[in-house]
């Protein structure tokens, strides 16, 4: 059994990407899967702040790439599970320290190690890192806003998805793509100042795999170094709790999409 | 098959498609097509000048006299272009170039006359190869025009990507997004959003359409006369529309 390869990019940069990693990969952690989620934004390393364990970085994605480093050096594993790893990128060097034979060494070293899931944090943009994240994947993983410029910029890496892949170019049939919403607020979309669920689906032609409601646990679950999924009281954890449960092919109804109207009780004691 | 065991021929016999101007006589006016002609020679010289051309008078009511043809080639030639074949026609347009001395082109060639009852019906799927040398003697005539048909394009065409259907139509099921261009030489038919580019008769054809199913473009544009819409009409925006051109207006209307 090979590890299943999900990239999650978007081309459009600051939508949620790392976040999306990093309670992607814990979830499916949480779900007895081996999991190793690599960031591939070499340069502007962000994976290890939100999986919290940026103090703890020695070798990076970089130095396995080049041979400096084993893989089992180089994976940290996270404090809280056990079955879960984390490969930084190199804040030192820039993409093009990524070679495609040397990611594609990497990916194929953790399928030998016996892992489940391997988790590609793509960079913004449609550039190198981006490419090389995403070549190798079997699902994607498309990170939107409910803002036109994000729509756009996620239209085009579907387009890439579907031509500059190693599946796409072998013909090995396409890649699973998955849509998920984030930062929405229902309430601004009442208010027609954000696109709505069946907007985004319109434009883009696939459904979505989840709605990340935009809310500022997420803000704070990132400073603390935690991913927001772990997060219990929280509509974002969740959120992505119920988008994980679905990648792995369960159906659950979505949830938070609609305006809550206060209660009598929330109205008298506050929310 | 065996191509390798070919290669001590002295030659390949191919059919290809090469790009080649078509002049269409309107009226048998010798003076006024070299006028023309050359007009066009200099506006654009390292298009045209001493390019090859074929000639097709298919458009004239009456085929003309060989003199007035012989008179047409002439005022071809004095323009700065080579005409090199006729194109397009009926059997007397055959007998005509024989007589010049010209080929009339293949894909062209007068082999489905509707009052020819007894041609090979065209063989729309078979590949263009060179006949066998030792066809039946009933295949003496030229190999079937390819039928071009249309070009499909299943799904959606997303940002950043282009579709070009060249010399026919294109087809396309999906959506295309906005960022997107789908261009052809012939017709286009979107059945889904067209929300980004299309341009039908990218060589100029100017009597080829748009059909879309749902209207919300950026830009289309038929034989080099474009619309832009920074913003949709709301009477076509999001119906089944379909673009022509009137002259030289792009018209747009409801289906």
């Amino acid at each position: 059994m090979t590890a299943q390869i999900i990239v999650v990019t978007s081309g459009k940069g600051g939508v949620g990407k790392t976040t999306t990693s990093a309670s992607l990969a814990t979830g499916l952690a949480m779900a007895g899967k081996k999991v190793a989620v690599i960031d591939f934004d070499v340069g502007l390393r962000n994976l290890d702040l939100i999986m919290g364990c940026e103090r703890r970085v020695v070798y990076d994605f970089v130095n396995v790439v080049h041979g400096e480093a084993t893989l089992k050096q180089a994976l940290i594993k996270d404090k809280r599970h056990d079955n879960l790893f984390v490969l930084a990128a190199s804040q030192t060097r820039d993409k093009d320290a990524l070679t495609q034979e040397g990611v594609e060494k990497v990916l194929e070293g953790l399928s030998e190690d016996g892992f489940d899931y391997v988790v590609c944090d793509s960079p913004a943009g449609i550039e190198k890192g981006a490419h090389l994240a995403m070549y190798f994947a079997d699902q994607a993983v498309v990170v939107v806003n409910p803002e036109v410029s994000s729509v756009r910029d996620s239209d085009r890496i579907l387009g890439l998805l579907a031509s500059k892949t190693r599946r796409a170019e072998r013909g090995d049939g396409a890649i699973t793509q998955h849509l998920l919403l984030t930062r929405y607020n229902p309430t601004r979309v009442a208010a027609q100042e954000m696109l709505s669920v069946k907007d985004v689906e319109e434009i883009l032609g696939i459904s979505v795999i989840g709605v990340i409601p935009e809310s500022e646990n997420v803000l704070a679950a990132s400073n603390a170094g935690v991913p927001v999924i772990l997060d219990d009281n929280s509509i974002a954890g969740q959120a992505y709790g119920d988008t994980v449960a679905r990648i792995l092919g369960e159906e659950r109804p979505l949830r938070f999409t609609e305006v809550t109207k206060k209660g009598f009780f929330q109205r008298v004691f506050g929310s | 098959m065996n191509a390798k065991m070919e290669t001590s021929d002295a030659c390949d016999l191919r059919f290809g498609q090469v790009g080649i101007a078509c002049v269409r006589v309107r009226r048998p006016d010798a003076a006024a097509l070299c006028d023309e002609l050359e007009r066009r020679v200099r506006s654009a010289p390292q298009l045209f000048s001493r390019a090859a051309v074929v000639l097709d008078l298919s458009h004239l009511l009456d085929l003309p006299d060989d003199g007035t043809v012989d008179a047409l080639l002439e005022a071809v030639r004095s323009a700065g272009m080579l005409p090199v074949g006729l194109a397009y026609g009926t059997s007397e347009t055959e007998a005509l170039a024989t007589r010049m001395g010209l080929p009339l082109i293949a894909k062209f060639r007068a082999a489905y006359e509707p009052e020819h009852g007894s041609v090979a019906p065209p063989a729309a799927a078979e590949p263009v190869r060179p006949a066998p040398a030792a066809s039946a003697p009933a295949q003496i005539a030229p190999p079937a025009p390819p039928a071009l048909g249309a070009q499909h394009h299943e799904g959606a065409v997303r940002s950043g990507q282009q579709v070009y259907a060249r010399d026919r139509d294109l087809i396309v099921t999906g959506a295309i997004a906005n960022g997107a261009e789908v261009i052809a030489d012939g017709n286009i038919h979107v059945y889904g959003s067209l929300r980004g580019r299309a341009m039908a008769g990218a060589q100029g054809d100017e009597k080829v359409r748009i059909y879309v199913s749902d209207f919300r473009a950026e830009l289309v544009a038929i034989a080099g006369h474009y619309r832009v819409f920074e913003q949709i009409p709301k009477e076509l925006e999001g119906h089944p529309v379909q673009c022509w051109l009137d002259g030289e207006k792009l018209m747009i209307a409801r289906l």
